[in-house]
């Protein structure tokens, strides 16, 4: 079987095709690791470059990167069963007092499309609970979502608890949502700033690379 | 020295300037208010203007991005607190029986416009209505954008701007033969956070999770000296705007299974089922208002707000017929469910073309599609996560109310045609306006009716969308079109 095809249905968002195409690949008996990079991964990158580009948009990326996880789920224990490491680990969740949750997602979903690992706390998260996981889950990468500007101060209280547990240089504190600016990102001292969920992931990429 | 002719509402007026200059800065130095609800950035359409130049074609053009190069003429939007449009249909028989004193008065405190109507009271005979854009837009277009600035700046100001507001619709429904002394009752809906800042309250508590109102009204207080009624919020996101309007579109009375949705920058949505009613608030963003839409406008004269197919190409029509300045919401829908339908755009929402031409100039971006696909999905994804949650089928709904300005002028075909609204609904829908409005008037007219106020607010129960993965599923799935 062609892995782009698996590639092209991913970004025209066709999860469930997607999710078929996969299982056909792994009983054709194509390596894993090659379903994953020359299938999944090749079609979401294609879809971040051209987010980036604004060529596609936020729906595009939602849709590919939800048929993405569908396709991934088949790979995972696969690939776990094999011992394949991800490249990276990062937490990642909506700060406290906000329950905006999809451009988290959006950024949860990227990442994994660059092959890190991510731990996601969901929303309403308390600052010390990032800290908590970076600490017991050896996290390279903390990930800060917030929609609301009466809720991203937050992210200063997350900066300053990774301080106070000593892990502020173990990790890198990125930030990003509607409100958050890279004014707002050097004022508290947070690592990045990215506009938007496919450069958070080459961000997040290059970082643990 | 160039000249600018600045043209609104049939009236001219000639500004001298040195060129070049932006046209927002001549217009404020001028002391002209024109709204930018994104703040100049250039991104929301709404205060687009008619721009030519001598012997040019008349061009639209964005008036905060505007920058004058020599002489021009340019024509504004006809006012706004003029042109925009009231509606509500009263859809039950009103038992008079009014609250005491002479006139009255019931207005709906929007996020974008507030309406009022005044009314004689001993016979219920209305005297007038006017409208206008809510002043506090000038400090945030949105809820929450609103609340952030009176958690930064205090909530004076915006409690003075919205009274400010109150008192100039009071004097513009009142007749010459009336005056404001015989005013002795209001009754003042609104979703609950313009009720927080019409009362002076600090909105902390609806600024964050678990997003948890200290107060929902219900209760009867004194605004501008006058005995006033505030009816009861459902929750910190579900308002005394949804109140009064499951109350006047007969919506709790008649029972059964029902939907009313109130589509707007946050539809709010609320099913009924066995007595009890399952609202949700869900942020569609404001691409149904016009805004974030590349050629978007509001519900203003010039507004395309009809595109339809004829003889295999678009055909549109305008609010008061006039040159197209932009697409308002209605328009909006239409103009993708055309667009749909003529395979130019496909259910994935993507389009082969760069522009897709409306007529008269305005055409969409494939961004502007996108940013309609975000919009429906939010409603669409809400009304399925209530539905599932009450583990019912859209079928099984007897009626689907659709409140608010917008809904009053959307076409039901092309919502369906979009899946902006279930297609197995599109013969259950009733159309009930500015629903809320008509809700506070029958508050004000029919003082028993209070208590079943009381009873609806009583009778909700909150569905939290943000974080339900259901909720999430829906939205993914809701992106896509609907296939022809």
């Amino acid at each position: 079987m062609d892995l782009d095809l698996i590639s092209t249905k991913l970004q025209a968002g066709r999860a469930k095709e997607v999710k078929a195409l996969v299982q056909q690949a792994i009983d054709e008996g194509i390596p894993v690791q090659d379903i994953l990079e020359k299938g999944l991964l090749s079609g979401m990158s294609v879809i971040g470059e051209k987010f980036k580009n604004n060529e596609v948009f936020v729906p595009e990326v939602l849709v590919a990167a939800r048929a993405m996880n569908m396709g991934a789920s088949l790979l995972k224990p696969l690939l776990a069963a094999q011992g394949v490491k991800a490249s990276g680990k990062a937490c990642i969740g909506t700060v406290k007092g906000d329950l905006h949750d999809i451009g988290k997602n959006l950024v949860r979903m990227m990442l994994e499309g660059k092959g890190l690992e991510v731990i996601d706390l969901g929303t309403d998260v308390d600052p010390e609970d990032f800290i908590r996981t970076a600490q017991e889950e050896n996290c390279q990468l903390i990930c800060c979502s917030a929609l609301l500007t009466t809720t991203m101060n937050v992210m200063a209280d997350v900066v300053k608890a990774a301080e106070k547990a000593g892990i502020r240089d173990k990790v890198k504190i990125m930030i990003g949502g509607a409100p958050v600016t890279e004014a707002f990102c050097q004022q508290i001292g947070a690592d990045a700033y990215t506009p938007d969920a496919a450069s958070a992931a080459d961000r997040a990429a290059a970082f643990c690379a | 020295m160039a000249e600018l002719i600045l043209i609104q509402s049939g009236r001219a007026r000639a500004i001298p300037f040195e060129p070049p200059r932006p046209f927002s800065e001549l217009l404020a130095s001028e002391g002209i208010h024109m709204a930018h609800p994104c703040g100049g950035r250039g991104v929301c359409g709404k205060c687009a203007v008619l721009y030519e130049t001598e012997g040019g074609v008349p061009e639209t053009k964005l008036g905060c991005q505007l920058v004058l190069t020599g002489d021009a003429r340019v024509t504004l939007p006809d006012s706004r607190a003029a042109s925009i449009q009231l509606s509500g249909t009263s859809s039950l028989p009103i038992t008079l029986s009014p609250m005491k004193g002479r006139l009255g008065a019931a207005l709906d405190i929007g996020t974008t416009t507030i309406a009022a109507r005044l009314f004689r009271l001993a016979d219920g005979r209305c005297l007038g209505e006017a409208g206008m854009v809510n002043p506090q837009t000038q400090a945030a277009a949105d809820v929450m954008g609103r609340i952030g600035y009176a958690m930064k700046s205090g909530s004076g100001h915006l409690q003075r701007q919205v009274l400010g507001a109150i008192e100039t619709l009071l004097s513009a429904c009142l007749p010459s033969e009336h005056s404001r002394e015989e005013i002795d009752a209001l009754v003042l809906t609104g979703n609950t956070a313009m009720l927080y800042l019409l009362t002076g309250r600090d909105p902390e508590p609806l600024s964050h999770a678990p997003f948890q109102a200290d107060c929902l009204f219900g209760t009867a207080c004194q605004v501008l000296g006058i005995p006033a009624y505030l009816p009861p919020c459902m929750n910190a996101f579900v308002g005394a705007d949804i109140t009064c309007a499951c109350l006047d579109s007969g919506q709790y009375d008649a029972g059964g299974i029902s939907l009313l949705c109130d589509i707007g920058t946050n539809g709010e949505l609320a099913l009924l089922k066995d007595g009890v009613l399952r609202v949700c608030s869900t942020a569609a963003g404001p691409a149904f208002e016009g805004a974030g839409i590349s050629c978007g406008c509001g519900g203003v004269e010039g507004a395309i707000d009809r595109v339809w197919i004829e003889d295999g190409a678009l055909a549109y029509g305008t609010i008061g017929g006039k040159p197209p300045i932009g697409l308002c919401g209605s328009g909006l829908l239409d103009a993708a469910a055309a667009l749909l339908d003529l395979g130019l755009v496909d259910d994935t929402g993507a389009t082969d073309l760069d522009r897709l031409e409306i007529g008269g100039g305005i055409a969409l971006l494939p961004r502007d599609i996108r940013a309609l696909q975000l919009a429906k999905a939010a409603i669409a994804a809400g009304i399925r996560t209530l539905l599932h949650g009450a583990s019912l089928a859209p079928e099984q709904l007897s009626t689907l109310y659709i409140a608010g300005g917008f809904g009053a002028h959307l076409n039901i075909e092309s919502a369906v045609r979009i899946g902006l609204i279930p297609a197995s609904l599109s013969q259950k829908v009733r159309v009930v306006g500015n629903a809320a409005l008509s809700g506070a008037c029958r508050l004000l007219l029919e003082e028993p009716s209070i208590r079943r106020a009381h009873a609806i607010a009583d009778s909700a129960r909150h569905v939290n969308l943000g974080g339900d993965p259901v909720f999430n599923e829906y939205y993914m799935d809701e992106m896509f079109f609907p296939e022809s």
